[in-house]
């Protein structure tokens, strides 16, 4: 299988600020790629850099086979994080604008330009200007933009945002649709529980470096679990009985129920069996790593504490600045 | 460069531009209707007569010398035919003058205002030799105070004319003749007071001829000389003398046209460039064609909007020239020239647009990096004069090879009456070829970096970064 992206090395600096530090990464074609982390880490501009909007100042990149995507550009279908439309012109004509740029055919090109409006259910839209239809109409509208010439690479920067779940579910279907047609998506987002659910696989930028490359599952073994929800009867006031059980290393209330974490070495099944006997439960699970869990492990080095919630409250207000997360 | 892409990007741009209602409006039908409005506000204004001040002038004519001839002289069927003579004229001159006048609908417009002419009726009064003029002041300003209506309108007094006792006949001869003084109504017709000042200096002057025993009719025969226009003897043959035109009018015109064909594509670019870059279509456009495509392109959009402004106001120009007989003084290569040095100046005024555009977030943020351009640009007018006046002089010649004012003044120079030698022009056209290309790298270097870039609007300096960092 060839690579539909790969960098070596890529180094990008505006001014004194490093943007994006010796990233290194293959994307095969084919699969479906999350790239995630908080804002400002990078990514849009690795993403550009993929697209030939920027270029490296050091590095070497592929796209599709080809030294960058200035020679496949047309092969590529791309949504950048900045939404842009002409607002006085009206849908069909944009979007058969962007299909003509993207090389395609004007033939049957309105044919397709309806087909499309007609699956994200704005077939009555065509006429309209741009600038009447609602934020989200919108966003659907530049994903058929960017979708329309039947492209073999799929970038889209952080394609969610500003939609609501009925849309959110329209587009992921949309994204796994391309996805089972072979096409190699890329999406970026810096909510990741919604990288969780699409992807096969995960790149995690922080400050401008790769701070994780590996698949969902792999991740998930990686950060094998270390910890156990439980909610035993008694409440969480059970908490220091617990913490007797051999082979626990402490004992935290959460949520309502107590986490528990194992030592080195015990294996999690058996400290379920031992609590289980100990004394009655109303829930017991092992706790599925997150990946902002898995994130804040590794920017935070494994420390736990204040530092890690005050990062876990930004990750999830989606607003991690670059200062707060140094250290 | 992908050929068929700029062709995209050229074709939307001069569409989103030249084919909305706006610019029809603005750059066509205005221009076109402006022939027919003006004749329509003519024609409204003949027709549109004030209503005839009729009244009563009282005249205070101590040697009873100019009296009887006035009252002849403001006969009212006198007045009326007059006036229609006069009327006649004025139309006859613009029919020769405009053709659109010769149009049967016009002319029979012409007669019926002419028809319906309301000419003043006037009573002329004497004052007896007994009235104080003061007292006649009075009673025209009491009249004026109370501003009731006259129930009949002979007895409205239009004014008071106070006749000099020696206006006829010299009293001393060693002094000149007197004069008069009128005392008029506020608000008359302009027409109606010229023709009571007329009238009463006919009158007087109708007098002292008599007195001085000197016919009228051989004064006038005297003193009318038939002016005919002077013609110039041209290597072609005899034309009617142009001087005024060819000198000044077709100059400064060309001048003018070039100027305001390169500041409208290129405010235009301005314009959309900014558009799209604050509607973040930029990066869209981007991800599909490489910058240098995206500004080829929407540089040669909006020349074709320049260039169809041009044609339209070109062939409208030459046209009234062909109309007026004056056809050749815009030969075919003066045409060829000036669309040559418009493609010129208009890349270089393009380029400067396309990469403040590109370099801003909002108009209001370009208009400080626009001042400098906006000076520039002005230089051609404001050294017309000199230029016209000595089209060869060596501040002339000098200026014809500073780009990128250099088209603006080599435009002057081509279309006067004494034209630049060959070699200046080809010369001018490398130099600005050489400009253009300067003008166009620094552009594309700006317009690469300052498409994506947000935030604090650049200073020259940044710009001068911009320009090395690209």
């Amino acid at each position: 299988m060839t690579n539909a992206v790969s960098m070596q090395g890529v180094r990008k600096t505006f001014g004194r600020k490093v943007a994006v530090e010796g990233i290194d990464l293959t994307i095969p074609q084919g699969s479906i790629y999350g790239f995630i982390g908080p804002n400002g880490a990078g990514k849009t501009t690795t993403i550009r850099m993929i697209m030939s909007i920027l270029f490296p100042d050091s590095g070497e990149l592929s796209v599709l086979g080809k030294k960058s995507a200035v020679e496949s550009k047309d092969q590529i279908g791309y949504l950048p994080e900045e939404r842009g439309i002409y607002k006085k012109m009206k849908v069909g004509a944009f979007l058969t604008h962007m299909g003509r740029l993207k090389g395609m055919d004007s033939q049957g090109l309105r044919t397709t330009v309806m087909e499309w409006l007609d699956r994200v259910e704005l077939a009555d839209v065509a006429k309209k200007k741009c600038e009447e239809l609602s934020k989200g109409m919108q966003q659907k509208v530049q994903f058929i933009a960017s979708v329309l010439h039947n492209p073999d690479l799929i970038i889209l920067d952080e394609p969610f945002s500003g939609l609501d779940p009925v849309n959110m579910r329209l587009l992921r279907t949309l994204i796994d649709e391309q996805h089972s047609n072979g096409k190699t998506v890329i999406f970026s987002t810096h909510v990741m529980y919604q990288a969780e659910q699409i992807c096969d696989h995960i790149i995690m930028i922080h400050q401008g470096r790769k701070v994780l490359d590996d698949t969902l599952d792999d991740i998930r073994t990686r950060f094998d679990p270390r910890a156990i929800h439980v909610d035993p009867v008694g409440g969480i006031a059970q908490a220091d009985q617990i913490a007797k059980i051999q082979g626990i290393s402490h004992v935290t209330p959460v949520e309502g129920v107590l986490e528990v974490v194992l030592k080195e070495g015990v294996d999690p099944q058996e400290a379920m069996k031992s609590m289980l006997g100990a004394m009655p439960l109303n829930r017991i699970e092992i706790k599925r790593p997150t990946l902002e869990d898995v994130f804040i492990e590794i920017v935070t080095g494994g420390h736990r504490g204040q530092h890690a919630q005050a990062l876990r409250a930004e990750l999830l207000a989606g607003t991690t600045s670059e200062s707060e997360a140094e250290s | 460069m992908n050929l068929s892409k700029i062709f995209r990007v050229a074709s939307r741009e001069f569409a989103s531009t030249a084919m909305t209602k706006g610019f029809i409006i603005g750059a066509i039908v205005v221009p076109a209707a402006m022939v027919p409005i003006i004749f329509l506000v003519m024609m409204l204004s003949m027709n549109a007569q004030p209503p005839a001040d009729n009244g009563t002038i009282y005249i205070l004519d101590p040697s009873s010398e100019v009296t009887s001839i006035l009252e002849d002289r403001l006969d009212p069927e006198q007045v009326r035919v007059r006036w229609k003579e006069r009327f006649q004229q004025i139309s006859d001159a613009a029919k020769s003058m405009i053709p659109q006048a010769n149009t049967p609908g016009a002319t029979s417009a012409i007669d019926k205002a002419a028809d319906s002419f309301q000419s003043p009726n006037i009573r002329v009064i004497s004052a007896g030799s007994d009235t104080n003029i003061d007292q006649l002041k009075e009673e025209l300003r009491q009249q004026v105070a109370s501003q009731s209506s006259q129930t009949d309108e002979i007895e409205r007094i239009l004014g008071v004319i106070e006749i000099d006792a020696d206006a006829t006949r010299k009293i001393n001869p060693e002094e000149g003749f007197g004069s008069y003084q009128a005392f008029l109504r506020p608000k008359l017709n302009e027409e109606t007071v010229s023709e009571i000042e007329n009238s009463v200096e006919w009158s007087i002057r109708e007098k002292r001829y008599e007195n001085a025993g000197i016919d009228r009719n051989v004064v006038s025969e005297i003193s009318r000389v038939e002016s005919r226009k002077s013609q110039e003897i041209t290597a072609d043959g005899e034309r009617g003398n142009s001087s005024g035109l060819s000198n000044f009018a077709i100059p400064f015109g060309s001048m003018l046209l070039l100027l305001i064909a390169t500041m409208t594509g290129g405010q235009y670019l301005l314009t959309t460039t900014i558009e799209e870059k604050s509607n973040r279509v930029v990066e869209v456009l981007l991800s599909a064609l490489s910058p240098m495509e995206l500004m080829t392109g929407k540089i040669l959009g909006q020349m074709g909007v320049g260039l169809s402004l041009l044609l339209i106001y070109n062939s409208v120009g030459i046209l009234a020239l062909v109309v007026f007989g004056l056809g050749d003084l815009m030969t075919p290569g003066k045409v060829i020239l000036f669309f040559v040095y418009f493609i010129l100046a208009y890349f270089m005024f393009a380029s400067l647009m396309a990469a403040i555009g590109s370099a801003v977030n909002d108009l209001r943020e370009a208009q400080s990096l626009m001042t400098p351009v906006m000076l520039m640009m002005f230089v051609p007018y404001i050294f017309f004069m000199p230029v016209i006046r000595a089209p060869n002089s060596l501040l002339s010649t000098v200026m014809s090879f500073i780009p990128p004012i250099s088209p603006f003044i080599m435009i002057m120079r081509v279309s006067s009456n004494d034209p630049p030698p060959m070699w200046q022009v080809g010369a001018s056209i490398f130099v600005n070829m050489i400009g253009v290309m300067i003008f166009l790298w620094v552009a594309a270097k700006v317009f690469r970096v300052g498409l994506l870039m947000y935030g604090k609007p650049p200073n020259l300096r940044t710009l001068f970064k911009w320009v090395r960092m690209a």
